[in-house]
């Protein structure tokens, strides 16, 4: 206990500077703003914003407070253009449609609004505060971890990640094999053998790591608004001057906090993050009302507040495996993830010793960034419902212009602009065939360090494959990988032998 | 059927990087009982049996893009490109103002509508990022020589 106090206080004397607590609020401000924006997502918003993030110079953990402030205002704003334009920024914010938008369509939009902003408050800190408690934890047990254990680690996180995220497991892997691959691309840091680089200076030092966001969620989120485009015009409600009522908080109160803590739990899960998180929530709690059941989806209180906490929760919940243990909860944390990496920040059991500094002043960033995300989001709101009204034809553009300008004044290279647009293509091509993108930034961030463990495993075992089943630590995650995989197959082949019995 | 187009364009990237891992990466000294290739071999391995899954049991059966789309879609793609190729040579400012006016010009924005987003685009861009912010951004090879001439 006496740790997590005395680094709570060393974090927001880190967080409490100034300097940090104008980025906190200018990184919520624009995160909110990017995530408001129809059909881009959080994980869209922190891509495009990432490389500028860098390349202005900051210290790592301001830099880093400034992208967890991004993220964060991203999956609150999130709710903005799901309740009231009924578009989902991203696969989080589907469950916030189905409540969220015939609830504005009703005329009470204020309503809708502040009452998802403090659900999303109240689940944000929630996870926040679990995570505080829990991180250092799991940091001390992760110390003891050997290489093997860390395969086993990464296996487990592919095969909830398989079995979670997407429609069809088969993709997803083949989504994460993908970023595994393009991970390989470059000099092979332990032999100094080339890979995949045909001689092309470019690519010796592999495939930058911002350049693969960039692509993969700036520029094929850019082709996909191109296309989506022409398919419709976009209507806006209005937001009104109702708003949240102690009588809905008393109907919710017990919704938001079993969300939060679903919310905080499916968060931790390597790989899944908050669309799995709020999908469930939502599922439970619509179990859970019984009669009242049936209003879910035609403008519930309870069933806005559900994925709105779970979907904030797991965004918190996310950030403690990549924290911990360097192996990221979500698409977005892998991003961010990638972020420390490239400030030669190893995260992972050791952060909360080496760089104290940048594990707690993030976490006391957080408690700050949820505050000024509701007082933000309180008044502001009908701001940020104005930016629904920007035309498509200067947001898309806009970002491209905004993706260039991160990439090429990194190290000022035109071939890397070519290779965005390049990635660009083929992350659309995927997305088309129903891959999601997430799972490939995954692989990829974590491809070197799947590789160096096991190649660092089998170097102490001489080459003996048994090494990687020996200790308990291990066998027990390989155990977590087969239920992950069989429970949901398992549960869904009884619900559709029920289905048929029924039918 | 897209999918198995598409699928089948993987087999064969993923078919070649194979054979690369399999006879060409070769460390000329063995540090580690695994080496270099043996991790692209596991992976190639892995990667070819999803595939080979994808084709067999195809779930997107049609792209749903129909033909316009494509246009419009390669047309914004070589926008990209000429920005990219513009980018050094021509500078952020001026790269960007016509990347900016002709991209939101053809998604449907007026034409005094599209000069002004470019005008705001290109110079104010420049003013924020580069005057304010301080990054790197290309000034413009062209206009460098020109000025370094005109002394």
């Amino acid at each position: 206990m006496d740790t997590i106090f005395s680094g709570l206080a060393t974090g927001f004397m880190v967080a409490l500077t100034p300097f940090n607590l104008m980025l906190v609020m200018g990184g919520c401000f624009f995160g909110t703003l990017i995530g408001a924006l129809p059909g881009i997502g959080p994980i869209n918003g922190v891509a495009i914003l990432l490389p500028i993030a860098y390349s202005l110079g900051f210290p790592p953990e301001s830099a880093l407070i400034l992208l967890a402030g991004i993220y964060y205002g991203a999956e609150y704003g999130g709710r903005i253009s799901s309740i009231l334009l009924n578009v989902p920024g991203d696969a989080g914010a589907v469950m916030t449609t189905l409540d969220g938008n015939p609830m504005a369509r009703k005329g009470e939009a204020g309503r809708a609004l502040s009452l998802s902003a403090v659900a999303s408050f109240i689940g944000g800190t929630v996870s926040i505060v679990l995570m505080t408690l829990f991180a250092p934890v799991l940091s001390k047990f992760a110390v003891t971890f050997s290489p093997a254990d860390y395969v086993a680690l990464m296996v487990f996180a592919f095969a909830s990640l398989a079995s979670l995220v997407g429609k069809n497991p088969t993709k997803t892997l083949l989504g994460a094999l993908i970023g595994l691959m393009l991970a390989t691309i470059g000099i092979d840091a332990n032999t100094g053998v080339a890979r995949y680089a045909f001689g092309i200076p470019d690519l010796l030092a592999g495939i930058d790591f911002l350049i693969v966001v960039v692509g993969l969620f700036g520029m094929a989120e850019l082709l996909s608004l191109v296309e989506e485009q022409l398919s419709g015009r976009l209507k806006t409600l209005p937001v009104d001057k109702s708003f949240v009522r102690w009588a809905d908080m008393a109907k919710a109160k017990w919704t938001i906090l079993r969300c939060s803590i679903i919310g905080f739990i499916i968060g931790v899960l390597p790989g899944t993050g908050a669309s799995v998180a709020s999908a469930v929530a939502y599922g439970t709690e619509k179990r859970l009302a019984g009669e009242d059941g049936k209003l879910f989806g035609t403008g519930d209180v309870r069933g806005l507040a559900a994925p709105e906490s779970a979907n904030n929760a797991a965004a918190g919940g996310a950030m403690v495996p990549m924290l911990t243990l360097g192996i990221p909860g979500s698409g977005t944390t892998a991003i961010l993830l990638g972020a420390l990496l490239m400030f030669n920040i190893q995260p992972g059991p050791l952060l909360f010793t080496q760089h104290p500094e940048i594990a707690w002043g993030l976490i006391a960033s957080m408690y700050v960034g949820n505050v000024a995300l509701l007082l933000i989001n309180l008044p502001l709101v009908g701001l940020f419902a104005r930016l629904l009204l920007i035309p498509q034809h200067y947001l898309t553009p806009l970002i491209a212009i905004l993706s260039f300008v991160g990439i090429y004044s990194i190290v000022g290279n035109p071939f890397d602009l070519f290779l965005i647009v390049g990635l660009g293509v083929f992350g659309w091509f995927l997305k088309k065939m129903q891959f999601s993108l997430a799972p490939i930034i995954l692989g990829f961030v974590l491809g070197g360090l799947f590789e160096g463990n096991l190649r660092r495993a089998l170097s102490i075992s001489g080459g003996d494959w048994g090494i990687l089943f020996e200790d308990y630590q291990s066998l027990l995650l390989y155990g977590l990988a087969i239920l992950v995989v069989v429970g949901p197959a398992y549960v869904s082949y009884r619900n559709r032998k029920a289905a048929k019995l029924n039918a | 059927m897209a999918d198995r187009i598409f699928s089948g364009v993987l087999f064969l990237v993923t078919l070649a990087y194979a054979v690369i891992a399999f006879t060409s990466i070769k460390a000329p000294f063995q540090y580690d009982p695994l080496g270099p290739e043996t991790w692209p071999q596991l992976l190639s391995v892995v990667a070819l049996l999803c595939i080979a899954h994808v084709f067999w049991r195809p779930d997107v059966h049609d792209a749903g893009v129909p033909r316009m789309m494509w246009v419009r879609l390669g047309y914004m793609v070589l926008l990209m490109l000429a920005y990219a190729e513009l980018y050094e040579r021509l500078g952020f400012v001026v790269s960007t103002m016509l990347y900016a006016g002709t991209a939101s010009r053809m998604l449907g924005a007026k034409l005094v509508n599209a000069a002004i987003f470019a005008g705001v685009a290109g110079i104010g861009g420049y003013l924020l990022c580069s005057v304010i912010l301080d990054m790197n951004l290309p000034f413009g090879e062209w206009f460098e020589v020109l000025l370094s001439s005109g002394e």
